[in-house]
């Protein structure tokens, strides 16, 4: 079903916590909604599954408005971040709760709870308390719960955040597939970019309870619409220097590069991955010092002083370079963004007002 | 060291005695013949048992009805106290009410308990007597379940609030409705909780004097702590028949704490969060 969010807006007392968010999500998309510890990622979810109220705008499901509908006849299914499972239940009483409470009959329940069971590998843990499971293991019991009936779309809550980095990486690669399985519309909160870049066939980036930047996660990367997104997308963090642009320069403290634009005062956002860093002088290249490297096996990441700038690059992993070692930078000015200085735009795109 | 053990085991030992020391005496005097009761100096363990007390008091006299009253009216209270207790300590904790009212009214609740019981046996007497419900179990299941209401609604306010709210949201996401989701997931989670409030409840149900007292006098309707004080008279005093009503009146309540001791442990809703 496609999910459909028009200028909802949520205050708790005097504060706006979700402020005039409108987002249409297409039928079986997986999208993620990404922000910052305390943007209103939850409070956006709890509204769609009807845990809490609007305070202004619409909420549609399919061509459904509902705002008014009780959570209960909402079709939804949640994963909450606390997995939620009832603990004086057994797994296979937990996973077949919701076709208890439809009054899906005992031989029907059985089978489809074996079935999801089976497909997320649970099948011994089903005479078992949640308290005798790992986090892990609870996550996918949750998962199960949600999967075990056909709901208009799945909401997850920042369902892996408790998991080791590890099992993390695990069970987001099942996450996609099985998403890519039962093509049910999926709407996944998250503060880690790296997961929201890897599941997302869409990502919603949110700030402070508004919407930045609503894209495939290609042009979140390469396109972000303003400061906010740019530093926030990607690992390690864009580069920004604050400057201007005067007579086809940029002028920062002691960096001075040629930029085709008109004049006005800019920040230059570069990623780590376009400023290449060489210990042999080179003709137009920047002079740097290096601040500390850190050898991550497969590449180099190699933080830099240029005067009062700090700028990190991604470098080969046989990279080599002492503390305080000078070297030299060039930045490929073509890849580079280019912000309004220290001010960043909300993102009000034409074509995103639905 | 060993020292305070001692001075702990003592104190102890002493606490002991003096909260069993009336339960022996009681149990004796009911199993002595009325010369055996007033020896002197007292027969602690030598004499001759005998059963005639209990005969008199539960074949003689009415006692078997006062026994029965006493169960009714603590069994039927308690259950109203509880379901109507559980359901507004449920709402209390689970809504915001405007004008802070939620707050409010568990105070106001409470406050209910909080004058001495004497001051509302007249106006209760005068309002029973214009219901004509003098002298019915009617009268003491509706005072008990009012008198036992705020101390439900108090305990289980707090078991509720130990609840954790995702499992309630996660039940009605899943399809359920509010009642459902009460009834299937938060009151198996309180149940120890419950079952601790019941005991609470029916012990003061069954151990109510002064309302018992005022509102009931006849045979029919009365309790078993009334009917057992009605053989203080004028002209004797039945030790014997009292102290054997008194042993089968502790019984049921005894019996029942100790059955219910499992339960009045808790620990049920550990692991329903991720940690
Ligand atoms: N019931 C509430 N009453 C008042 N303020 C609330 C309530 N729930 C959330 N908030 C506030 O709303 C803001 C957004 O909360 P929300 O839980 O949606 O953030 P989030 O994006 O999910 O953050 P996180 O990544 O930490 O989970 C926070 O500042 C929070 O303090
Ligand atoms: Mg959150």
């Amino acid at each position: 079903m496609s999910i459909k969010f028009k200028n909802v807006t949520k205050s708790f007392g005097d504060s706006k916590v979700v402020d005039d968010f409108s987002l249409k999500i297409e039928d079986g998309e997986f999208v993620v909604l990404l922000g910052p510890s305390g943007c209103g990622k939850t409070t956006t979810l709890r509204m769609l599954a009807g845990l809490e109220s609007v305070t202004s705008g619409d909420i549609y499901v399919g061509d459904e408005r509902i705002n008014d509908v009780p959570t209960q006849r909402r079709d939804l299914a949640m994963v909450f971040q606390s997995y939620a499972l009832y603990p004086h239940m057994s797994i296979a009483e937990n996973i077949a709760y919701p076709l208890r409470v439809r009054k899906v009959d005992r031989n029907e329940r059985e089978q489809r709870v074996a079935r999801v069971a089976k497909m997320l590998e649970i099948e011994p843990l089903l005479q078992r308390k949640p308290r005798q499971l790992s986090g892990g293991e609870r996550q996918r019991v949750a998962l199960a719960r949600a999967i075990v009936r056909e709901p208009r779309a799945y909401l997850m809550d920042e369902p892996l955040s408790n998991l080791d980095a590890r099992l993390r990486v695990q069970m987001r690669g099942e996450l996609k597939r099985l998403q890519h399985q039962l093509g049910t519309t999926t709407i996944y909160v998250t503060h880690d970019q790296a997961e929201a870049m890897t599941l997302a066939s869409r990502v919603a980036v949110m700030k402070k309870g508004r919407l930045q930047q609503f894209d495939t996660p290609l042009n979140i990367y390469n396109h972000p619409a303003n400061r906010f997104v740019a530093e926030f997308v990607g690992s390690p963090s864009m580069n920004l220097i604050d400057g201007k642009i005067e007579h086809g320069v940029f002028l920062s403290d002691s960096i001075k590069i040629p930029i085709d634009r008109s004049d006005a005062a800019v920040t230059i956002g570069l990623r780590p991955e376009h400023v290449h860093v060489s210990t042999a002088p080179l003709d137009g290249a920047i002079p740097a010092s290096v601040y500390v490297t850190e050898l991550m096996g497969n590449e180099t990441f190699v933080f830099l002083l240029v005067g009062p700038h700090k700028i990190i690059a991604r470098a080969p992993a046989d990279f080599r370079a002492e503390v305080n070692c000078k070297v030299w930078l060039r930045l490929e000015t073509d890849k580079a963004h280019f912000f309004p200085k220290e001010h960043s735009t909300d993102y009000t795109d034409q074509k995103q007002s639905v | 060291m060993k020292r305070t053990r001692i001075f702990r085991t003592g104190w102890l030992v002493l606490a002991l005695v003096a909260a069993l020391a009336p339960v022996y005496w009681m149990l004796t005097i009911s199993l002595k013949t009325e010369v055996d009761q007033f020896a002197i100096p007292p027969k602690w363990f030598s004499f001759t048992p005998t059963l005639q007390h209990y005969t008199d008091a539960f074949v003689t006299r009415s006692f078997g009805q006062y026994l029965l009253t006493s169960a009714i009216v603590a069994v039927v209270s308690t259950f109203f106290a509880l379901l109507i207790g559980t359901l507004a300590a449920y709402a209390l904790t689970r809504f915001r009410l405007p004008w802070n009212l939620d707050h409010k009214l568990s105070l106001w609740i409470l406050s209910t308990r909080m004058f001495p019981a004497i001051v509302t046996a007249v106006p209760l007497f005068l309002m029973m007597r214009d219901l004509r419900l003098l002298n019915t179990k009617l009268a003491l299941i509706i005072v008990y379940t009012a008198f036992n209401l705020p101390f439900v609604v108090w305990m289980m306010r707090g078991f509720f609030a130990e609840v954790p709210r995702d499992l309630e949201e996660a039940a009605l996401v899943d399809g359920d409705s509010r009642l459902g989701a009460l009834v299937r997931v938060v009151l198996p989670l309180v149940s120890p909780g419950l079952a601790a409030t019941a005991v609470f409840c029916l012990i003061v149900s069954w151990n109510e004097f002064l309302f018992a007292l005022v509102l009931t006098q006849t045979d029919a309707a009365m309790t078993l702590p009334v009917g057992i004080a009605g053989r203080v008279t004028q002209y004797e005093i039945k030790w014997g028949v009292m102290s054997a009503a008194g042993v089968v009146a502790m019984m049921p309540i005894l019996v029942f704490a100790l059955a219910m001791q499992r339960y009045l442990v808790r620990g049920l809703s550990l692991g329903a969060v991720k940690g």
